[in-house]
C-alpha cells in the first residue's frame, strides 16, 4: 500500500524541520547564544596563555567538548518537546512511520551538531590558540563525535518528549549516557593536538564508532515503543 | 482497493484509578457513519483515540479487517485520517507545506492542485494558501486540520469535533465532505452538536 521509502519519509521529516527552524529559529537561537556565550567567556577568562604548555591539550580539549556539548544540548533537546507542545505530535503519529521520524529528526539534530562544531572549532582553536597536530584526526572525531552525540540526544529528546519538566529530565537521562562518550571524545582530542597522523586517534575513533553503532541500532529499536506508546 | 471495517468489543479505558470507558462496543461499517455522542467527560475522544490506534484500552479490543482478513495495528495508521480538538498543524509551514508534507508522509505525490481543491473545498480561500498557519484564524486552522485528515483519501474517517471554531458555512463544507466520505469509508464522529449527530447512520450514546 505504501509505495515511499522510509529514506523518502525521512527526508520529509528532515525538510519539515529545516523550514520550521528556519522560520522560528527556536533550536538555532538557543544554540549559538549558548555557544557564543561560553566562547567568549572562556576565551576571555582563560585565552591563549594562563594554562602550563604541558595541561593545554587536554584541559582545551575537555573545555571544547564542554562548550560543544552544551551548546548542543540546549537546541537538540526540543526536537521532540516542540511538537507535544504545539499538538502536532498526534498529527505525526498518525501519518508518518516511527522510524522515519526518528530518521528525520536524527538528521536534523546532526545537521544542528554538525554546524555547530564547523562555527566553533575553528573560532576555539583561534581564540584559545590551539595548534592542532592531526587536523585529520581532529575532523574525524568531530564527526564521529557529532554522529554519537546527536544520536544519544535525539532518543533522550524522544523519551522525555511527553514527560513535565522535560528540561531537567533530558540534563539527567542524557548525563550517563553522553558521559562515556565525552571523555572518549576528550582523550581522542588531547590526542589529535599532541601527535601527528591518524593513529594516535584511531582507539577513540572506534570507540565512538562503536558507541553511535550501538546507540541508533538501539533507538531505532525502542523508538516505535517510546513514540506510540 | 478493499473497503475496512473496525470492530471494537468491549472497550475500557482507566486512567489510574478513574474509568473513562466501560464496556464500549461497536462496528464502524464501510459506507455508514457512526456518531459518537455524550456530555463532556464521557471518553468520546479517548474511545476515537483507541480506535485509531494513539491509545491502547485497558479492557477489549479493536480489530480492523479487510478482504476476510484483519489488519495488524502497526498499519493501522495507513488507513485512517483524523481530525480532533487535540491535534493541530504546523504553525511555521503554509496550508500547502502542510499538506505536501503530510502527503509526503503518506508516500502520494499530491500536487499543488489536488491540495488547492480541497482547500477551496473545505471553504479556505486561496489568497490564503500560502500564508503560515499561525497567522489563520481558528476556523481557518480547522479548515487545514480537516484537509489534513482527508488527503490521503482514507478507508476510514475519524472526525472529532468536526465543526468546533467553524461558521455556518464551514459547517456546511464538512457535513458535504462527510456526505461525500460517506460513500466509500467508514465515518465516525464524536460530538455533542444536533446537526452533527444528524449525519449518523447508527449512534452511541456514553454516558459518564
Amino acid at each position: 500500500m505504501r509505495a515511499s521509502s522510509l529514506l523518502s519519509e525521512g527526508l520529509a521529516v528532515l525538510r519539515k524541520e529545516i523550514t520550521s527552524e528556519l522560520r522560528s529559529r527556536v533550536a538555532l537561537n538557543a544554540i549559538v547564544l549558548f555557544a557564543v556565550t561560553t566562547l567568549v567567556t572562556v576565551a576571555y577568562q582563560i585565552g591563549p596563555y594562563r594554562i602550563h604548555e604541558d595541561d593545554r591539550p587536554h584541559l582545551l580539549s575537555a573545555l571544547l567538548w564542554i562548550i560543544l556539548f552544551f551548546a548542543a544540548m540546549s537546541g537538540l533537546s526540543r526536537v521532540f518537546v516542540k511538537e507535544e507542545d504545539a499538538r502536532t505530535g498526534k498529527t505525526l503519529r498518525l501519518a508518518a512511520r516511527p522510524g522515519a521520524v526518528l530518521l528525520g529528526k536524527l538528521l536534523f539534530n546532526l545537521m544542528l551538531t554538525l554546524a555547530l562544531e564547523t562555527v566553533v572549532v575553528p573560532l576555539y582553536c583561534g581564540l584559545m590558540g590551539l595548534a592542532v597536530r592531526s587536523p585529520g584526526g581532529l575532523a574525524l572525531l568531530l564527526l564521529g563525535g557529532g554522529v554519537a552525540l546527536s544520536a544519544s540526544a535525539t532518543i533522550v529528546a524522544a523519551i522525555i518528549a511527553r514527560a513535565s519538566g522535560s528540561g531537567t529530565l533530558f540534563t539527567i537521562l542524557s548525563v550517563p549516557l553522553i558521559l562515556p562518550l565525552l571523555v572518549i571524545l576528550i582523550q581522542g582530542t588531547g590526542a589529535a593536538v599532541t601527535a601527528d597522523g591518524l593513529s594516535p586517534v584511531l582507539p577513540a575513533l572506534r570507540a565512538i564508532v562503536s558507541l553511535a553503532g550501538v546507540t541508533l541500532v538501539a533507538s531505532f529499536y525502542l523508538f516505535p515503543v517510546v513514540w506510540n506508546d | 482497493m478493499s473497503a475496512t471495517t473496525v470492530e471494537f468489543e468491549g472497550i475500557g479505558k482507566r486512567f489510574g484509578s478513574r474509568a473513562v470507558l466501560a464496556q464500549v462496543s461497536g462496528v464502524l461499517r464501510p459506507g455508514a457513519v457512526l456518531v459518537v455522542s455524550g456530555p463532556n467527560g464521557s471518553g468520546k475522544s479517548t474511545l476515537l483515540n483507541i480506535l485509531a490506534g494513539v491509545l491502547r484500552p485497558s479492557r477489549g479490543a479493536v480489530t480492523y479487517r479487510e478482504g476476510g482478513g484483519t489488519v495488524p495495528r502497526r498499519l493501522w495508521f495507513e488507513r485512517i485520517g483524523v481530525a480532533a480538538p487535540d491535534m493541530a498543524v504546523y504553525d511555521e509551514l503554509t496550508a500547502h507545506e502542510n499538506l505536501a508534507f503530510l502527503a509526503r508522509l503518506r508516500g502520494l505525490r499530491s500536487t499543488r492542485e489536488q491540495a488547492a481543491e480541497l482547500l477551496d473545498s473545505l471553504g479556505l480561500p486561496a489568497r490564503e494558501h500560502d500564508r503560515a498557519v499561525g497567522t489563520y484564524s481558528s476556523g481557518m486552522r480547522q479548515r487545514v486540520k480537516i484537509a489534513q485528515a482527508v488527503i490521503h483519501a482514507p478507508r476510514v474517517l475519524m472526525l472529532d469535533e468536526p465543526s468546533s471554531n467553524l461558521d455556518a458555512a464551514g459547517h456546511e463544507a464538512v457535513a458535504a465532505l462527510v456526505r461525500e466520505y460517506r460513500g466509500r469509508a467508514a465515518v465516525v464522529v464524536a460530538t455533542n452538536d444536533p446537526r452533527e449527530a444528524a449525519w449518523g447512520d447508527a449512534r452511541i450514546e456514553l454516558a459518564l
